[in-house]
């Protein structure tokens, strides 16, 4: 893990040494110097973007994979679109979003991760559903329970570790999804940023931002990853 | 008086399991269900339970609530064994005083320690599984009590113990216990239904009451090589 590191950064050093890309310890001075409301209110806006657009995708999963139990008409028509959807890239829906709803329109990064997380979420919820145990929803139902306390105590649980694994692959998915929507809008974000320093031909400024992503990107799946770990903490 | 009767009831999965079973628990007994492996004695508690519905025949139930304790225990592994015990009782929406209160109750009773209630299924012995899954039964106080196989894979000591709970229990709640342990069913049952192998008929009902247990363990034992011979003899006609 950190050998990793040192090579990569190594690697970066020496490339730099021909004068073609800013070293590593220049990029760090660069992101150093950036105003921190600035960095701060784009690196905001992305992780809304990403958090919020994973939301509707995980909602809309859930959704879906609760209808699709109940009919297997409902179930092919769901596994179809979910193809269609994963067959399509990030890049084309920012562009068709972009491009129907505005560039000052706060909703194509959001509806982008959506469409790009949903079918990967689509079939965790689908795997996590298939795999609760009958005879505990029969248990729970001897003593009582109603059809809410069995998706709280039940199906809730069961589902945990697949979609606690599934979220943090998802939110970092997510994030960097979220990134490509943002450099075509105009609404701010890190990759609206990134896209400006592109087109202002400042090479510096498109490897700070791509610094501050990736440190925020790794930063939520160590967070997550923390959670998951608690969420299991049953598990002997 | 019958709690709970079951008349004439079939059930087939992939292959028929029961066929056409008739049989009644009378309020206050403890009756016992003895059968071959796989014949449907589990299949037949569930539909006595209301948790699988016959494809023909009928249950009726006197009770008002029927309490049962699964073969394998099925306690939920992300809740500790006092979340298990206190579940019924949080359905029922009782004030959490009176949830502790007879959670802590039942655990007496059963000998679970307080460091033992805080334990997930997954850390906790058999022995303490199975006090729990009985204990979250009967903290709803149920007037019919259901135990499929209750002594399996328990240590000597605690399955003396657990019969002595029993033992109490069966004095106040209609209950019916299918196990393959005999000396141990018969020390707490009198009326024993012997099932055939699947699909399941009931075979014989022997009523052991004012027997000693040498004797109905005997009685019992004879009708199960009975049957068994039966079936031999339906499956080698030339011998
Ligand atoms: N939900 C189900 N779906 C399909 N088949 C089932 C189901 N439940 C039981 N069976 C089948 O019915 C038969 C009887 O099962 P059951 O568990 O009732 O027997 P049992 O007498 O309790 O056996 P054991 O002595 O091993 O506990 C078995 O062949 C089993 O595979
Ligand atoms: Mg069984």
């Amino acid at each position: 893990m950190t050998l990793s590191y040192v090579l990569f950064l190594a690697g970066w050093q020496v490339a730099s040494l021909g004068g073609l890309v800013p070293g590593p310890l220049t990029t760090l001075e660069r992101v150093l110097s950036l105003k921190p409301g600035e960095v701060f209110s784009n690196l905001l806006r992305t992780l809304y973007n990403g958090v919020a657009g994973f939301s509707l995708s995980f909602l809309v999963s859930m959704t879906l994979s609760v209808l699709a139990q109940k009919n297997y008409v409902i179930r092919g028509v769901i596994r179809g679109l979910s193809e269609m959807f994963n067959s399509t890239s990030a890049l084309v829906w920012s562009l068709v979003l972009v491009a129907t709803l505005g560039v000052l329109n706060p909703l194509p990064p959001i509806l982008v991760v959506s469409a790009v997380t949903a079918p990967h979420l689509l079939s965790a919820v689908t795997s996590a559903i298939n795999s609760v145990d009958k005879g505990l929803v029969e248990a729970v139902r001897s003593l009582g329970a109603s059809q809410f306390d069995e998706f709280m105590d039940v199906l809730l649980p069961s589902s945990v570790p697949i979609l606690a694994s599934a979220s943090r692959v998802g939110i970092g998915t997510a994030l960097r999804i979220s990134v490509v929507a943002e450099a075509f809008g105009g609404g701010g974000g890190v990759g609206y940023m990134l896209m400006r320093s592109y087109n202002l031909a400042d090479v510096e400024g498109v490897l700070a931002w791509s610094v501050i992503l990736f440190l925020t990107v790794l930063a939520m799946d160590k967070l997550l990853a923390y959670l998951e770990g608690g969420a299991r903490k049953w598990q002997s | 008086m019958a709690v709970l009767k079951v008349l004439n009831v079939h059930k087939s999965y992939k292959e028929k399991v029961l066929d056409g079973i008739t049989l009644e628990l009378r309020r206050g007994e403890a009756l016992g269900i003895v059968g071959p492996n796989g014949c449907g004695k589990t299949t037949l508690l569930r539909i006595m339970a209301g948790l699988e519905v016959p494809d023909s025949g009928e249950v009726i139930r006197e009770a008002e609530r029927v309490g049962i304790v699964f073969q394998d225990n099925r306690l939920l592994p992300w809740k500790t064994l006092y979340q298990n015990i206190a579940l019924g009782l949080k359905y029922m929406k009782l004030p959490a005083s009176e949830i502790r209160e007879r959670v802590m109750r039942y655990a007496r009773e059963l000998n679970l320690s307080e460091e033992e209630l805080s334990l997930y299924p997954g850390k906790a012995s058999g022995g303490m599984k199975k006090k729990a899954a009985i204990a979250r039964s009967l903290a709803l106080e149920p007037d019919v009590l259901l135990l499929d196989e209750p002594f399996t894979g328990l240590d000597v000591k605690t399955i003396d113990s657990l019969k002595g709970f029993l033992g109490e229990v069966v004095k106040e709640v209609s209950t019916v216990i299918v196990s393959h342990q005999l000396e141990d069913l018969l020390t707490l049952t009198e009326r024993t239904y012997l099932l055939t192998h699947r699909p399941a008929r009931v075979a014989y009902e022997l009523n052991l009451s004012g027997k000693g247990l040498r004797e109905r363990v005997n009685l019992v034992r004879e009708a199960l090589l009975h049957l068994i011979e039966e079936v031999d003899q339906d499956s080698n006609p030339q011998e």
